[in-house]
């Protein structure tokens, strides 16, 4: 019945939601010169934070490590990068200076400039953003974005906020900007009735996913080995160095079950039911994404992995700010005009457990696609590293042609998200 | 108001002869012209007031659209579901008596050329406009709108990306070519408008037909169109977005404006816009008698009488005299169901007839 179809078009252009979504999903998966597409993605293992293999070392370290290995990894001469961004957290000036510096050793020329990003948990994500938009505009051809962390470094009394007096009085939702994030998680917990034994639940789940997706060797793909110093103290007090490859996430532990993490106590408050069990981890880590115009991806004969499409940030009041993805993801998938039921993986960054649950329901997101290989809870949450970090997992879950999210909450009242999909 | 029933056949297109002033063509499609036959009515005005029917042609697949000849006073066009055109004499019957098959898909429009007399064009589902003579049995000139032009024109402007992250959807749907007409102004120049959205110039005397081509509606699929029979550049065009647009074709830039963000690339400005129905408008037609008059007929069953404010004499006028709201000069609302066809009687000034989906042909006073 082609005729009936095309009239009923006529009648309402927009009425068939499902069919010209698909349409619009075709002509996503389209593939034109000007695209935006991702041809390496690769991280560092994440270490635990202040004992992990990362301890010794600064974040600019890890970087200018991870970036010397994947120069050697993808022939091309880093020359032809148009600009560097490197979202970091914790260290001052989110490391303007350091990763500058780092990305240089790694052998990128002077010519090429640099930007420092902070948008907190999202830093690594939102380097990404802004070289696809720069490559959008035209600007650049190709750029290479970061994401580091060295909470081991850079996590601690000096992280805590300082707001002035005057601002906190003038609003409540300014004074909630201090909120410790832990307490903005019980606020999600208790507003939205999110119970302890569901969030054990899900952490189970997250540890069992990379328990497993590690000991099957899944992250080989993704994770490139680096050499660090590592300082030991022996018996007799002697500080002894040692050389270690690093290529095992850290954080994924053996075994975890609802009745090992129902022992443990709350963290943040009392009667709470956030806890270091059902918490993303403190931990160390680096990941890149290099990023070009598919017509220079072609003529450079590199290998792509995937096309970025769009990113979406939004806004949502800093004392439940883990609400950020279920604001994000909707916002993005209706700007793309994609439902949601054609996302195959959503790599939601799970700051706690609560936080990620409750995205997760609010969507109708089927907890199958999200984080198949287990999310920071087990794997750990570099925090500026995380954005930059789930690309790089979640390129290696899609199958071609699938679409995939990432997503995050993000300190201070926000949430971003950002559309994928797998080549 | 006069009124015909076209009992069981719904009604796609009405025409006045060009030869005699009380003849009207109807053409119909049982079913709502989805699956099944199609039916000719020749109807007549009687002196005291009422239509009757002289002769009527079944076809073997649905009717869309018609077209008196402008050489012979009882001969007339249509064009089919399956593909075909015939020529009629309506003193005979049964059958046809000339019948042109080339195109793959429905045809949507013939149009007899007022100029050129010889001539007549058609435009078809299969994205193709085709121009025929009536001694001929083999089309003279295909125009074929390329199957991606969306693709196409993006692909000329998209040479820089765009200033946005946002990620343009543009209208993918085939290219059905919904209407073809001749100038009245020049025997040589055609338009047409299909589904990517697109209004299309051609030049038949050029080696490269395309003259000009412009994102008329916004990715919305375009109706209908109409050259003005006094203002040789102006046009109306129809579409899906509920909207009525006048362009002068004087005033449609070159589009390679490379810099354009990805979602300004909606095509150039329209002189005139005129809104009022509520869903798809399905026909847009000029009046014979005036330059500013247009009527409209559209799913919202109604038909709408417009005065285009931007006509000559208001070329002039700041835009606060253009008085907004006062352009609608008539609403014809009698009809139950889609209104698909309308045409202006060329000896009675004024008086139009309509036919639509409710079986019904009306004819009317418009002013």
């Amino acid at each position: 019945m082609q005729r009936l179809s095309q009239i009923s078009n006529q009648l309402s252009p927009n009425g068939d939601a499902n069919k010209s979504s698909s349409q619009n999903v075709q002509k996503l998966r389209t593939q034109n010169d000007n695209d935006v597409v991702i041809v390496a993605a690769n991280r560092t293992a994440l270490t635990k934070g202040f004992k992990g293999s990362f301890k010794d070392i600064n974040s600019d370290e890890i970087l200018y490590k991870l970036l010397v290995e994947l120069f050697k990894n993808n022939k091309f001469d880093p020359s032809i990068i148009g600009d560097v961004a490197v979202g970091n957290v914790l260290n001052p000036g989110a490391g303007v200076n350091e990763h500058r510096a780092a990305v240089i050793a790694a052998g990128v020329p002077v010519t090429v400039p640099f930007i420092a990003l902070n948008r907190q948990c999202s830093s690594g994500l939102m380097a990404i953003n802004d070289i696809a938009n720069k490559i959008l505009t035209s600007q650049i051809n190709c750029g290479l974005a970061c994401g580091v962390e060295s909470m081991s470094k850079n996590y601690g009394p000096k992280a805590i906020p300082k707001v002035s007096k005057s601002v906190l009085k003038a609003s409540n939702d300014a004074k909630n900007c201090l909120l410790p994030m832990g307490n903005t998680s019980e606020n999600v917990n208790s507003k939205f009735g999110l119970s302890r034994n569901e969030q054990d639940e899900f952490a189970v789940n997250s540890y069992n996913k990379a328990e497993k997706a590690v000991s099957s060797g899944l992250f080989k793909d993704e994770i490139l080995p680096i050499t660090v110093d590592i300082k030991a103290k022996g018996h007799d007090g002697e500080v002894s160095i040692k050389s270690k490859i690093v290529e095992t996430d850290e954080g994924p532990r053996k075994g975890v079950t609802v009745e090992s993490l129902s022992k443990l106590k709350p963290a943040f408050k009392k009667d709470g039911s956030s806890h270091a069990g059902n918490s993303s981890q403190i931990s160390d880590g680096a990941a890149a994404v290099l990023l070009m115009t598919r017509e220079l991806a072609k003529s450079l004969n590199l290998n792509i992995l995937g096309k970025y499409i769009a990113t979406t940030n939004v806004g949502v009041p800093p004392d439940i700010m883990g609400i950020g993805p279920a604001i994000a993801i909707p916002h993005l998938l209706e700007q793309c005009g994609v439902p949601i039921d054609d996302i195959s993986v959503f790599e939601i960054n799970e700051a706690f457990a609560g936080q990620a649950l409750f995205s997760i329901k609010k969507n109708n997101i089927d907890l199958k696609k999200v984080n198949p290989r287990g999310g920071a809870i087990a794997l750990g949450h570099p925090l500026g590293c995380t954005g930059a970090r789930q690309l790089c997992t979640l390129l290696r879950e899609l199958e071609t042609g699938q679409l995939g999210v990432v997503s995050m909450c993000i300190g201070g009242g926000q949430g971003a998200a950002s559309l994928f999909i797998k080549e | 108001m006069l009124a015909f029933k076209t009992t069981g056949y719904n009604g796609y297109s009405c025409k006045y002869s060009p030869f005699y002033d009380n003849k009207l063509a109807v053409a119909t499609a049982a079913n709502f012209g989805l699956v099944g036959n199609g039916r000719l009515y020749i109807l007549s005005i009687t002196d005291d007031g009422r239509i009757i029917q002289d002769n009527y042609f079944d076809t073997q697949d649905g009717l869309f659209d018609i077209s008196w000849s402008e050489l012979h006073e009882n001969q007339v066009l249509t064009c089919s579901g399956d593909g075909s055109i015939s020529l009629f004499d309506i003193t005979l019957s049964n059958f046809p008596i000339k019948r042109f098959k080339e195109h793959q898909r429905e045809v949507f429009s013939v149009y007899w050329n007022l100029v050129d007399k010889s001539i007549f064009c058609s435009s078809s589902w299969d994205s193709t406009v085709k121009v025929w003579s009536p001694i001929r049995d083999n089309s003279l000139i295909t125009l074929s709108s390329n199957k991606d032009t969306t693709i196409k024109t993006d692909k000329n402007i998209l040479d820089q990306p765009p200033l946005s992250t946002k990620p343009i959807i543009p209208n993918n749907n085939n290219d059905c070519v919904y209407q073809a007409s001749f100038s009245p102004h020049d025997p040589s120049i055609i338009m047409s408008v299909n589904s990517a959205s697109l209004c299309q110039i051609w030049d038949t005397r050029a080696t490269n037909p395309l003259a000009m081509q412009f994102i008329s509606h916004a990715g919305m699929e375009v109706l209908s169109c109409d050259f003005n029979k006094y203002r040789s550049s102006v046009i109306a065009t129809a579409s899906v977005d509920k909207s009525i647009k006048i362009w002068d074709l004087r005033m449609i830039p070159d589009l390679q404006h490379n810099f354009l963000a990805q979602k300004n690339r909606v095509g150039p400005s329209p002189i005139n816009k005129l809104i009022g129905h509520d869903f798809a408008v399905r026909k847009v037609q000029w009046s014979p008698h005036a330059s500013d008059t247009l009527m409209s007929a559209s799913y919202d069953m109604t038909c709408k009488i417009w005065k285009d404010q931007t006509d000559e004499g208001a070329r002039y006028m700041s835009n606060m005299k253009l008085r907004y709201g006062d352009s609608l000069i008539n609403n014809f609302d009698m009809h139950k169901e889609f209104v698909l066809g309308c045409d202006w009687s060329l000896w009675g000034r004024g008086y139009v007839a309509s036919t639509g989906w409710d079986e019904m042909l009306y004819v009317w006073k418009a002013i």
